[in-house]
């Protein structure tokens, strides 16, 4: 074989170009830890910004491996505040879930328990309670707000720590990430098509099935033929988190239907797009053949941007072997009738290939689960997986 | 269901019975259990008419068109969902080896339109 320079590896010696262990992925022990000391420790996305767009909106959002919901409340003032769903009275849920998200807003902006009636703020303060005077003297309803969980927003994306008190600010935890991915017009493209599904592998399975674009042209050979990876382009680690360029070949001529459809709409990753609406980190090189940014927001968070179109992945972890998926593709709102159709004819394309990703995944887990293999190889262009595991080992401190 | 379209697309009326949906979750389901016969007539009927279609339902404003003509915009979104089995899978109505597409739930499923 001739010799190629890995040029990954030779960028970030310290990943080295070993093996890697995947006890991890299977190891009910192991997944414990990593909840104790990732999910519990680190900031979390758990929202937009644009879900919550009045006073009085709220958002609860489960966390099954956390053993928590959180409300995420917008205030009179605007903020968005977290609580852990857990009523000061009996410890009733103050908001009733429907599944793992539950959407509902209070023109009076306030959150009441449907078991006894108990009245928040938006502050989590307690504003009302039903036979208050039936309370021994010790009741002290000033003491008795909901649970706070530290809440934050960068760039429009709702962030928590299940820390009483954070060990890092939100901007210290994205250190360099932030001001790359910074500037992007995420707010203004908000018209989402999102998608959610319970898979039987660990969260890592599902983060790494993404994290490369070597799989494109065997897993994608339905939906994007003649699409190739022409390699990563400008890696960069910013301490838990990673990111890069995925360039791709789009010489073929597009089917006769997705012709149209491009035509009429900037909706499709696999389409040439014109004017540059991307921050000047993103795509650095300038390089032609750039498709979009692919990045890994530690640990769950895979944040996607290109020419119009960003789409993010989010695996939260259930079981060391159950994870819940959830992908959502943004664009521009379509100011037409024929831009709508474009807009749908690009989602469903997508939506397709999402079913081509996530077909390995519970294949994967179940092949590691026999214990025929205890590492796995990973080349010079999976370099973002490697280091997405040399980052879980130190968090658990191996 | 005669006059059901508007009037320059009255050669596509015998299609809205079964294929003119107003929501995405109804045209996967509905090309999910197609053959693959079904989807290519689909797909050559819809086809040649598709820019002439899009034309006319640009004469409305966004989510605004007359009922006759939200048909026949139905009957192009169900193209949208038809044409890459026609184009890409060799008229397979599933997705080639691909992940159960019915444990994937689309939050905007619902949505008409």
């Amino acid at each position: 074989m001739a010799e190629i320079e890995l040029r990954w590896a030779s960028q970030f010696p310290e990943l080295g170009t070993d093996p890697v262990p995947i006890d991890s992925c299977i190891s009910p022990g192991i997944y414990a830890h990593e909840i104790e000391r990732i999910y519990r420790r680190v900031w979390l996305c758990v929202a937009r910004d644009e879900e919550l767009p009045e006073v009085g909106d709220w958002k609860v959002k489960k966390l099954h491996s956390l053993k928590t919901s959180v409300i995420l409340v917008r205030g009179k003032d605007g903020v968005v505040r977290g609580f852990h769903n857990s009523c000061s009275h009996r410890g009733n849920t103050v908001i009733t879930e429907t599944g793992d998200e539950t959407f509902g807003s209070s023109k009076a902006a306030v959150m009441a328990c449907r078991f006894h009636g108990w009245v928040y703020d938006t502050e989590g303060q307690v504003v009302h309670v039903p036979e208050e005077e039936r309370f021994g003297p010790c009741f002290d309803k000033a003491a008795n707000g909901l649970a706070e969980v530290a809440t934050d927003v960068w760039e429009g994306f709702v962030f928590i720590n299940l820390e009483p008190e954070p060990c890092q600010s939100l901007d210290e935890f994205l250190g360099d990430y932030g001001p790359h991915f910074a500037g992007f017009p995420y707010a203004e493209l908000n018209h989402c098509f999102a998608y959610y599904t319970y898979l039987d592998c660990n969260w890592k399975i599902g983060v790494d099935s993404f994290s490369e674009a070597y799989h494109v042209h065997t897993i994608h050979a339905g939906s994007f033929p003649n699409v190739f990876s022409s390699g990563l382009s400008d890696v960069r680690l910013f301490g838990p988190h990673r990111t890069c360029g995925v360039c791709l070949s789009l010489d073929a001529k597009p089917t006769p239907v997705a012709g149209t459809a491009n035509a009429r709409a900037r909706g499709s990753l696999v389409a040439k797009a014109e004017a540059s609406m991307l921050p000047p980190t993103i795509n650095p090189s300038g390089r032609e053949d750039f498709a979009f940014e692919l990045s890994v927001l530690f640990p769950n968070f895979l944040l996607h941007v290109s020419e119009g179109i960003w789409f993010t992945h989010q695996f939260w972890p259930v079981d060391y072997n159950r994870t819940i998926w959830e992908g959502r593709y943004y664009v521009r709102a379509p100011e037409t009738n024929s831009e709508r159709w474009a807009l749908e004819h690009a989602q469903v394309l997508q939506r397709n290939a999402w079913l081509e990703d996530t077909q390995t995944m519970e294949n994967t887990q179940r092949s590691l689960e026999s214990g025929a293999k205890r590492c796995i190889n990973l080349q010079d262009e999976e370099v973002l997986i490697r280091h997405g595991y040399s980052v879980v080992d130190r968090y658990l401190g191996a | 269901m005669s006059g059901s379209l508007p009037e320059k697309f009255v050669d596509l009326e015998y299609l809205v019975p079964e294929w003119a949906l107003a929501t995405q979750n109804e045209r996967q389901t509905r090309r999910g259990r197609s053959t693959k016969g079904e989807l290519q007539a689909y797909y050559d009927a819809l086809a040649p008419n598709l820019d002439a279609i899009l034309d006319h339902v640009d004469r409305y404003p966004l989510g605004e068109m007359p009922p006759d003509t939200e048909r026949l915009f139905f009957l192009a979104l169900m193209l949208a969902e038809i044409s890459p089995h026609v184009e890409l899978y060799n008229g397979d109505p599933k997705v080639p080896h691909s992940f159960d597409e019915t444990r994937f739930v689309a939050v905007h499923g619902d949505k008409r339109g």
